[in-house]
């Protein structure tokens, strides 16, 4: 007999099953799990070694600061921002859409603390409805926006009809702005130095002229566009029952996230050529 | 004397056994036994430096590939062989406009296993990016972001963004028309922030075009700065994972 025990008796029994059963669903680090990682580790080895052995990594001509290839590309995982800078003011593209869609990324936990849905693949039950939602539109619509702006709607209707595009300040994007008789004034609206003090921090003065249409667009359209769209998207998925909880929205926000950077980037990879048009494209093809 | 207890002959097998595991060099390596028990087996997870990131036991479902296809495993597994053939690719490679490209040419032409080791390089870096990519898409499908493991969601937003700059960093250092060009577009993009793009991308280029002291910098970031910071992250992404309870499971 156990002999001393000077140990209480446990609480309630329940308690000492329950600790039982999950001892019961546990294993073994090693060998479980380390086998695992070692046997995933050498396959990866063996897969990468075969990859450079069959598949030599690029390299072209040396650097030559006087020869710009055309089209001249960022890295691939950079291409989608790339894509955005064709559509709308540089530094929105380059560097206000990255940053805001870095802390929106960074702050998914703190927006959907709910505690449903964890440690199982999408397992909320209209999760993978969400999923494909999410996807479905943020792929679609990236893909006509693109086909917008490159004016197809208008090269479908002249190949029609033989006729012009009868709406010519919707051509696409930049015709709003070349193709609307705006008033003289609204071209060059003068601010002065005093609204961007930039001198305070050491830098130039900066005169501020305000080009009315140019701002709206290459800023207010597609600023609307980026964050109206997915608010629009998640009013109809919520008045449409689609999506309900928080943890609903946040899957179809971040299947929409996901999809449109998926499409910018293979759009902006191979759909990209020279002068950046709307031409099928591979870097493989001609200069290596 | 009871033959039960000690029988006369042991067999090869238990002895060469014997002489292998239970012999004062094994244990002053190995402070456990072979791990063939399962306290011995513990014991080899809790004692051993690397394996001591693990608990030692771990819950059925977690073992499971399709739970987590190992992306965040074969993250780290890139950063390491990143590491070692970036390693061996720093012997032959000096970072100045009038050697890099020769460098790559004789890496690729003289260096027995040169090829070899760059290609490598390449495509685990490439591969790096797709498995962080996707480790955070399983991250955020299996729900393992939400509290108490907010701050670790976090944390990997970080390395994501490392490991871009790591990749980013790389790419000019072959110094060809596709290194170059790459990073010019790039370093223009950092350029149209309003106000301090200009001056932020003067820093990170070294002058006004992308040249020499663009060259030592991206090097000195991609060989040294970067993967310290990266280091630093998943020391404390991998400490949080601990600490927060390891991986996320149903309530």
């Amino acid at each position: 007999m156990a002999a001393a025990n000077t140990q209480p008796v446990a609480a309630s029994r329940a308690v000492e099953a329950r600790k039982r059963r999950q001892r019961e669903e546990e294993l073994l680090v090693w060998p479980d799990l380390v086998f695992i990682e070692f046997i995933s580790a050498v396959l990866f080895t063996v897969l990468t070694v075969a990859l450079a052995v069959l598949v030599d990594a690029i390299l072209l001509d040396r650097a030559n600061p006087a020869v710009t290839p055309n089209p001249s590309k960022a890295p691939w995982y950079f291409l989608n921002l790339q894509e955005l800078l064709l559509h709308m003011h540089p530094a929105l593209a380059g560097v206000i859409v990255p940053t805001v869609a870095l802390i929106a990324l960074g702050a998914i936990p703190y927006w959907d603390n709910t505690a449903e849905g964890q440690g199982e693949w999408l397992s909320t039950p209209r999760a993978w409805l969400n999923t494909y939602v999410g996807a479905g539109v943020g792929s679609v619509g990236t893909l006509l926006l693109i086909l917008f702006d490159d004016a197809q709607h208008a090269k479908i209707w002249e190949k029609l009809t033989g006729t012009d595009w009868p709406i010519p300040a919707l051509r696409n994007l930049r015709a709003i702005q070349n193709e609307i008789p705006w008033p003289k004034s609204w071209l060059k609206v003068p601010l002065g130095d005093k609204v961007l003090r930039t001198d305070l921090l050491g830098l130039p003065k900066i005169s501020l002229n305000i080009n009315i249409p140019g701002l709206i667009v290459e800023q207010i359209i597609p600023l609307s566009t980026m964050v109206g769209l997915p608010i629009l998207l998640s009013i109809v998925a919520w008045k449409t029952k689609i999506a309900q909880t928080k943890r609903d929205h946040m899957i179809l926000q971040f299947s929409g996230f996901i999809a449109v950077y998926v499409t910018l980037t293979i759009i902006g990879t191979y759909v990209r050529g020279e002068g950046l048009a709307l031409v099928p494209y591979t870097i493989f093809a001609g200069d290596h | 004397m009871a033959a039960t207890e000690s029988p006369e002959r042991r067999s090869m097998g238990d002895r060469v056994y014997d002489a292998i595991f239970t012999n004062r060099l094994w244990r002053s390596i190995f402070r456990s036994g072979y791990p063939n028990t399962p306290r011995n087996q513990m014991l080899a997870v809790a004692t051993n430096v690397f394996l001591h990131l693990h608990p030692t036991r771990i819950h059925r479902t977690h073992v499971k590939i399709t739970h987590t296809f190992c992306l965040g495993g074969l993250s780290f597994f890139l950063f390491l062989g990143l590491t070692i053939s970036g390693v061996l690719l720093m012997f032959y490679y000096v970072p100045s406009v009038e050697r890099a490209y020769e460098d790559i040419l004789a890496l690729e032409t003289d260096v027995r296993f040169g090829q070899l080791m760059r290609n490598m390089h390449r495509w685990m870096a490439h591969g790096m990016v797709l498995t962080v990519l996707m480790h955070m898409m399983r991250v955020f499908y299996t729900g393992a972001y939400k509290p108490p493991r907010e701050f670790n969601w976090v944390v990997g937003v970080v390395l994501l963004v490392l490991t871009l700059l790591l990749s980013f960093t790389g790419y000019l250092l072959p110094w060809d028309q596709l290194a170059l060009w790459a990073i010019t577009v790039g370093t223009n993009m950092v350029g149209s922030a309003p106000l301090l793009g200009e001056p932020n991308r003067f820093v990170l280029v070294g002058g006004f075009q992308v040249g020499q002291a663009a060259l030592i910098r991206f090097y000195t970031l991609h060989v040294i700065g970067l993967p310290l910071m990266a280091a630093v992250f998943m020391t404390v992404h991998f400490w949080r994972i601990r600490r927060d309870g390891g991986l996320a499971r149903p309530l």
